[in-house]
């Protein structure tokens, strides 16, 4: 029993060495592999400031596991007959993120990747992709035997800008990446001669058209303008976006969003449009009707621009019901 | 009727209406009175009544220097030194002086009769301002307009004791001030704006509004060539005189100086200067060195302010535009950088229907006022156009801020109001009168066009101006001011030739039509007022099938069971909110509130409400937090809940814990925030969901619906294991939390539960076996 015992005990003991053994020559083959696959990557990246361009075949191959970098790809669409404007965007976004790459005190921690749908349908195919652009971060698996998730940058809570898309990666990627948004000298060149311009031509026009420039219905003409257009609350459409028009479903009008605090594009600039002629009406009525020097021509302006007066005020009380229907004044209807 | 009675009537007349607006603007306020009872409102007013009673209790040096340990917990707050005093030293004051004679009036009545009181006092001043710009029977029409309109009465209703509250009465006082600044040139007026600026940024932050739109309005006038030793006076007065005050105010200290929202005001004051002085060198060299000294003047100056300004900002002198006020001029700044900012409803943009339903009829008659401003074109025309302009762009921005714009709306819509009522009401045989006064004076200017003082005169007279010639200022600038005006009015009447209204029917259309038009904006004011601003929100109304109405009292009630039932210095985690209005009513310690000076506190509050049991149990220890309250409106229906603010909760807690708290874990693969069966995981075991769905399927049974979402609850509610429920209000609104000791056994807190709960578990089975 007891010599039966230490048999077993050595066979299992060989087995485990031979285990041990297996295992490290592996890892040895497995961690040259990978330092190879780490220098080719280097080596691509360095060379176009940062970024790999994959196809297929070559995504697959650099998100072969194991590895010990992790990697952002960015799945786009820059042919022009994708006629993907978003893509084209953030493109140079992209490349200022992956300048960063370099300045890296450990380059091998993460990597740049770009995949064009041109040339990685079928990858699109297998992530179900359906709208580029679209950044994934996979990070290192180290020594995981399954594929850890990846990540998805968030363009519609974070935006297209490269900073706070670095700011992302840096966190997710535990490493400091920075933008530095190259001078823009051809910008700066353009701004500069813009300006010097239109100082010149202010100079030149000032004699002539000062007489423009200091006239008060020009400047009435333009605050009248900027009231209208702030009261009819554009200020709001410029920071919600709302749709311009909305195709009716039930027929309701298409153009008046539903709910109070909710508007489309045309409905603001229907009522911009009312309170200018509600308000043309009244300037009308005070300036003027009081220089008609025939009564009965005067007396037919009021009548005119009174009807109108109380008639777009109906429909405006009627538009705000349609927005607020415990609303409970109305004019004409 | 001869001319003689009719101004005794009329100065009969006008103050007793004057009277009668205020009271009306003050009836109009008490909506919320009526209906509940005499409290304090929302939140922030909480706060000012918490540290006014400090003031009426202690003194104004312990208010002065109090440092608040029971708010910010374990930072504190220091109160007097990031607070606009100005509202509490007024109630304080009034308190005071009503006790000196024996009115044992309670602070919290001063405290809830403020704002109304005041919106009288707003009436006034509206009247006296727009007395400035047109006449009286103007200034009477803005009085009732602003007296009574909603989008004043939002922040002004009894109980809502704000710093708004006595701000806009401020706003359109130090505007009159300064308008009768620059007409009189006199430093008195110029000293006296001042006093009520200063009196302005001690009790509201948007007096930047002033700050900037005063030097806005010197500036326009410099640029239209109307430099005048008028404007010299009131400016320099006001500028020198209301910043040395206003850096009294520990809250805004240096800021006048250093940060760029103060920056025009001091630009312009040295723009002025400049001015002045080369008014004064031109009267002692001739025209062509004058020349030569202004190029050089100019472009010298300019290469030193350049290069001071850069360097200034650069070394870091100068600091950058502060958050709030950088997210009105670049709208997408908040959104990204600061969602604390992007979170508050007040800072939301403004949608058409809220300015409507703010102004009504005076939303579409103020742009027709502010063309009648053109027409005139004086100095204090310049200033309403400026103030329409700006205001109407801030008000789009921010719903708040249409607040500073209403005033202006009511003015400049009373102006365009009366001139209707002026042009059909007023006899044939004036406008005729006044006509052949118009071109006789043309005529005498049009004879003499040198320097024609008689012919000014009557000119000026006939407007209406009381633009004083030679008041005390130089008659040389005087002359030639009066000179370019009187041509201008001239050529007003040359080409426009007015004649009366000639038929009656016309005349009485217009009348009547206004006059229901007036009608309607009255039943609207008080259609709004009553309807959405009179709700103290602390009380809430609902009515049944039967229409009875219910009073849900569910927060004073929750807020008073932690004012007995727990120790004197218990420390109440909730969302910041709440934190004025527990540190009010609760007496309890807290750790953030609605100052939301400090970023990463709420965003730790967000991810002990973010995270899951374990996690969050640590924060709380940490934080050595008692009791956890949150809101629940599941039951009753109220939206204004805790899991309908919970994303903002952990969008802010992600700003600043991005590993532990992650937006996307709480949507569904759908990208849809779902608190029924679909929820996910990370949502389920927040400990936000637990604490208001805990024993919520019990209360139906097992088929509970929660009313705000519309969501059928999973039959298995949420368990919890570090909380005990220590008081659930009557109809669920409040629940509060107590936090679990560490256990006695140093067990884990979930397997104590478990435990207790008699589920004994499985690996322990196992062992025993």
């Amino acid at each position: 029993m007891g010599r039966l015992t230490t048999t077993s005990l050595l066979t299992w003991a060989c087995a485990l060495v031979a285990i041990l053994l297996a295992i490290s020559v592996t890892e040895a083959n497995q961690s040259a592999d990978l330092a190879i696959k780490v220098a080719k990557l280097n080596d691509k990246a360095s060379k176009a400031k940062g970024i790999i361009e994959l196809d297929s075949a070559t995504f697959e191959e650099v998100l072969a596991m194991p590895r010990n970098y992790s990697m952002v790809i960015l799945f786009t669409a820059l042919s022009p007959q994708f006629q993907c404007a978003p893509c084209k965007n953030f493109d140079p976004e992209y490349k200022l993120t992956a300048a960063g790459w370099s300045k890296l005190p450990v380059k091998s921690q993460l990597y740049f990747g770009v995949l064009d749908f041109k040339v990685g349908q079928s990858v699109f195919q297998k992530f179900n992709m359906n709208s580029a652009p679209s950044v994934l971060y996979f990070p290192a698996t180290g020594a995981l035997s399954s594929p850890p998730p990846f990540d998805r940058y968030d363009f519609a809570k974070s935006g297209f800008q490269a900073e706070p898309f670095a700011s992302w990666l840096s966190a997710k990627a535990e490493v400091q990446l920075k933008v530095q948004r190259p001078f823009d000298f051809l910008a700066f060149a353009v701004k500069a001669i813009g300006f010097s311009g239109l100082l010149a031509l202010g100079h030149i026009l000032y004699g002539r058209a000062g007489k423009v420039m200091r006239s008060k219905y020009l400047w009435a003409a333009l605050s009248l303008f900027t009231i209208f257009v702030m009261i009819s609350g554009h200020m709001w459409n410029q920071i919600r976006h709302p749709p311009y028009t909305m195709t009716s479903r039930d027929g309701r009008p298409g153009f008046i969003a539903a709910g109070f605090q909710n508007q489309f594009g045309l409905e603001t600039q229907i009522v911009a449009v009312m309170y200018a002629v509600l308000c043309g009406a009244v300037i009308s009525l005070i300036s003027s009707v009081p220089r008609t020097e025939d009564p009965s021509k005067q007396r037919l302006a009021i009548w005119v621009w009174l009807t109108l007066f109380g008639i777009m005020f109906s429909i405006l009380l009627h538009f705000f019901r349609l927005k607020n229907p415990a609303y409970p004044f109305r004019l004409l209807f | 009727m001869s001319a003689e009675t009719t101004s005794t009537v009329a100065r009969v007349l006008k103050p007793t209406i004057l009277i009668l607006i205020a009271v009306v603007a003050i009836a109009s306020r008490l909506f919320s009175i009526i209906r509940f009872e005499s409290v304090i409102h929302e939140f922030d007013p909480w706060f000012n009544y918490r540290t006014t009673q400090h003031l009426v209790k202690n003194g104004f040096y312990e208010f002065w220097n109090w440092f608040d340990e029971k708010s910010w917990y374990p930072l504190g707050r220091v109160v007097g030194g990031t607070v606009y005093p100005g509202i509490m030293v007024t109630s304080a004051l009034i308190h005071n002086v009503l006790h000196f004679f024996n009115f044992p009036v309670d602070i919290r009545n001063v405290c809830v009769f403020l704002a109304p009181m005041f919106s009288g006092l707003t009436a006034f001043s509206a009247y006296l301002l727009t007395k400035e710009l047109k006449d009286s029977s103007a200034g009477l029409l803005a009085a009732a307009f602003l007296g009574v309109a909603p989008g004043y009465i939002s922040r002004s209703v009894a109980g809502s004791y704000d710093n708004e509250g006595i701000a806009i009465f401020l706003l359109v006082f130090t505007f009159y001030l300064w308008i009768k600044a620059v007409k009189t040139g006199s430093a008195f007026f110029g000293l006296l704006t001042a006093l009520f600026y200063f009196y302005m940024v001690s009790a509201w932050g948007g007096y930047v509004f002033i700050t900037n739109l005063v030097p806005l309005h010197v500036f326009t006038l410099l640029l239209m060539g109307r430099y005048s030793n008028r404007l010299y006076v009131s400016y320099s007065t006001f500028y020198a005189v209301g910043t040395l005050l206003s850096m009294q105010i520990p809250f805004v200290g240096f800021q006048p100086t250093r940060t760029s929202e103060h920056m025009a005001a001091l630009g312009v004051f040295g723009l002025i200067q400049l001015f002045a002085f080369a008014e004064l060198v031109r009267g002692y060299v001739s025209p062509k060195q004058f020349k030569t000294l202004l190029r050089s003047g100019i472009v010298a100056v300019g290469a030193v302010s350049v290069v001071g300004l850069t360097l200034l900002s650069l070394s870091g002198v100068i600091a950058p535009f502060t958050g709030r006020f950088y997210s009105l001029y670049d709208t997408g700044y908040a959104k990204i950088h600061i969602p604390i900012i992007a979170s508050v409803s007040e800072h939301q943009p403004t949608a058409w229907t809220s300015f409507f339903f703010d102004l009504q009829m005076l939303i579409f008659l103020f742009p027709a006022g502010v063309y009648l401003c053109f027409k005139e074109l004086k100095d204090e025309h310049v200033f309403i156009i400026l103030y329409s302009v700006f205001a109407s762009y801030f008000a789009g921005v921010m719903v708040r801020l249409m607040l500073t714009l209403t005033p202006v709306v009511c003015v400049s819509a009373a102006i365009a109001y009366s001139t209707l009522l002026d042009t059909y009401l007023e006899k044939s045989e004036h406008v005729l009168a006044s006509n052949l006064k118009g071109i006789q004076a043309q005529s005498s200017v049009t004879d003499t066009p040198a320097s024609n003082t008689p012919a000014t005169t009557t000119t000026e007279a006939k407007a209406g101006g009381k633009k004083a010639a030679g008041k005390g200022t130089p008659a040389k600038t005087v002359t030639k001011a009066a000179e370019s005006e009187s041509k201008t009015h001239a050529k007003t009447h040359s080409d426009k030739k007015r004649y009366p209204i000639f038929n009656w029917d016309s005349r009485a259309m217009v009348i009547v039509q206004l006059t229901w038009f007036l009608f309607m904006f009255a039943w609207h004011c008080t259609y709004v007022t009553s309807g959405s601003y009179s709700s103290p929100s602390i009380v809430l109304a609902s009515r049944q099938a039967d229409g009875s109405q219910v009073i849900i009292d569910d927060f004073r009630e929750a807020y008073y069971w932690l004012r007995k039932n727990t120790k004197e210095d218990a420390k109440v985690l909730a969302w910041w909110d709440y934190g004025y209005q527990m540190a009010g009513m609760a007496n309890v310690t807290t750790l953030v509130d609605n100052n939301t000076w400090n970023n990463t506190h709420i965003a730790t509050v967000g991810k002990a409400m973010a995270t899951s049991e374990e996690v969050s149990y640590e924060v709380l220890r940490q934080h050595d937090v008692d009791y956890v309250l949150v809101l629940f409106g599941g039951v009753i229906g109220y939206s204004g809940d805790d899991i309908n603010k919970f994303l903002w909760m952990i969008r802010i807690a992600e700003g600043v814990y991005p590993k532990e708290v992650k937006e996307v874990d709480f949507f569904t693969p759908r990208g849809e925030y779902k608190v029924d069966h679909e929820a996910t995981p990370t949502m389920k075991n927040s400990l936000m969901y637990k604490m208001s769905y805990y024993r919520f399927a019990e209360l139906y049974g097992g088929n509970a619906v929660d009313h705000v979402r519309g969501a059928r609850m999973p039959a298995e509610g949420p368990t919890l294991s570090v909380l005990d429920e220590a008081y659930t209000t009557e109809n669920w609104l409040v629940r509060i939390y107590k936090v679990k000791d560490l256990d006695i056994l140093g067990r884990d807190l979930k397997d104590a539960t478990a435990f207790e709960k008699g589920k004994v578990r499985k690996t322990s089975l196992l062992k025993r076996k």
